[in-house]
């Protein structure tokens, strides 16, 4: 149906927002009539008004053959209680089909927005974690100053310790040449006295110590004899 | 009024007016239009989804060139399911029943799918005039046959849907003829009759959507191996 049928120029042109639909249709009786009709006989004729109009109207019709009962009446009995009978039967779960399918667009739409939602939280929450450790960051500075003041100082000691060796490597090598020295002149020294002592042993006292000698051992053989 | 069987297949005259155009547009008054609505009643959404049906089944075996057709094809089918259905209430005229109308429809859409096979791929087009792996002295002969087939699509298209149409309503005037005449005579016999003009009619109502259906299905496969 085209908008022809809107009033002309009577409203704003806008198409948005839509009114919302009723939630129920228009009540109807027996499926056909509305029940708009049965109020507005209902003051003049009470309940049975419409009912003894209907009945009325039907028995006039056939009455006076303005209405012909022919084969079309037949058929017409039988494509109306298969339509009367598939609408009772299929009629609610058709309407079920209908608002599920309803029911599935509009849970989409909002399973996207509920999807957009919580993926907003959750960047909040880590957004809070980040800032929560970006406030830890001073203990990560004060650690790694530690570090480094301790690399600084293991650093300088070990330059201390080569230090103190190179120096020790030095006197060492003092010390012990001077050792060197003392032990050289010593021996020289030994040496020199031997010499002399042995060259001042004349032939005469090389005698005399020889038979000084025999004399001792004689004696010496003598006293081990009576000792055996 | 005193019907005969005829009635029900001429075209409809009001005061000398004739109505066959107000008959044949009517159904489009009965599905309403969808607007602006995201979440429109049940009328409506049930209409959409039965359409968005309609066009995926006719479509999937169309390539891109074919979903040109999707506008004819899908408002095609409405239309004739809905006079179909609407033919079986009493004392309507059902517009699909008139060769004529039937033939208009199958005619030139045939000839439409004939011309576009020709003019855009008109070796193809030709080859499907020879199945494939016939024996070779069989192909002038089936060469032949091939062309009448073909030939014969519109009449076969036009005709099948006016005779299934027309036998069903013919049928149910005459069992319904024999059952209201049975009356007085044997009412059981006529209890019978009745039943089987209840099945009948069931019958029908299933004949009508599937005639709607096949002539489209034939239409888009004609178009299948033509674009």
């Amino acid at each position: 149906v085209l908008h022809t049928t809107r009033q002309l120029h009577t409203t704003q042109q806008s198409l948005a927002p839509l009114p919302p639909l009723p939630e129920k249709g228009g009540e109807v009786r027996h499926g056909l009539i509305p029940e708009e009709f049965f109020q507005f006989l209902y003051p003049k004729t009470g309940v049975t008004g419409p009912y003894m109009l209907g009945t009325g109207l039907v028995l006039y019709l056939l009455s006076k053959e303005i209405y012909v009962v022919n084969h079309e009446t037949v058929a017409a009995a039988c494509i109306l209680s298969i339509i009367i009978y598939a609408v009772k039967r299929f009629g609610g779960d058709v309407a079920a089909f209908a608002d599920k399918l309803n029911e599935e667009k509009i849970a989409k739409a909002l399973a996207v927005k509920n999807e957009a939602m919580e993926n907003l939280q959750t960047a909040i929450e880590e957004e809070k974690k980040e800032q929560w450790r970006v406030e830890g960051r001073s203990y990560l500075f004060d650690a790694k100053r530690n570090n480094v003041a301790m690399l600084l100082e293991t650093n300088y000691r070990e330059r201390l310790m080569m230090v103190y060796n190179e120096v020790k490597k030095r006197l060492d090598y003092q010390v012990a040449m001077q050792n060197l020295r003392r032990q050289k002149e010593q021996d020289h020294m030994i040496e020199w006295v031997e010499k002399n002592v042995v060259k001042s042993i004349t032939p005469q006292q090389q005698k005399e110590s020889i038979a000084k000698c025999i004399l001792d051992l004689k004696a010496l053989s003598k006293g081990a004899h009576a000792a055996v | 009024m005193n019907l005969s069987f005829f009635d029900q297949f001429m075209t409809p005259h009001l005061l000398g007016i004739p109505l066959i155009l107000i008959a044949t547009l009517f159904p489009t008054l009965l599905y309403p239009h969808p607007g602006n609505r995201w979440i429109p009643n049940r009328l409506t959404t049930l209409q959409l989804w039965l359409l968005n049906l309609i066009t995926k089944q006719l479509l999937l075996p169309l390539n891109k060139k074919g979903h040109k057709w999707a506008l004819v094809l899908t408002s095609l089918m409405t239309f004739l399911l809905t006079i179909n259905l609407l033919g079986l209430l009493p004392y309507t005229f059902t517009p699909t029943t008139q060769l004529s109308m039937n033939m208009a429809l199958a005619f030139p859409l045939w000839l439409a799918t004939l011309l576009t096979g020709l003019r855009n791929q008109p070796s193809i087009s030709l080859g499907h005039l020879l199945p494939e792996g016939t024996p070779t002295p069989l192909i002038p002969a089936l060469i032949l046959i091939e062309t009448t087939s073909l030939l014969i699509r519109p009449l076969a298209l036009g005709v099948r849907l006016t005779a299934n149409l027309t036998a069903g309503h013919l049928l149910i005037q005459l069992i319904s003829t024999a059952s209201m005449a049975l009356l007085p005579i044997m009412p059981a016999v006529s209890l019978l009759t009745t039943s089987i003009l209840l099945l009948l009619t069931i019958l029908e109502v299933a004949v009508a959507m599937i005639q709607a259906y096949v002539f489209v299905l034939l239409l888009s496969l004609y178009l299948q191996e033509n674009i």
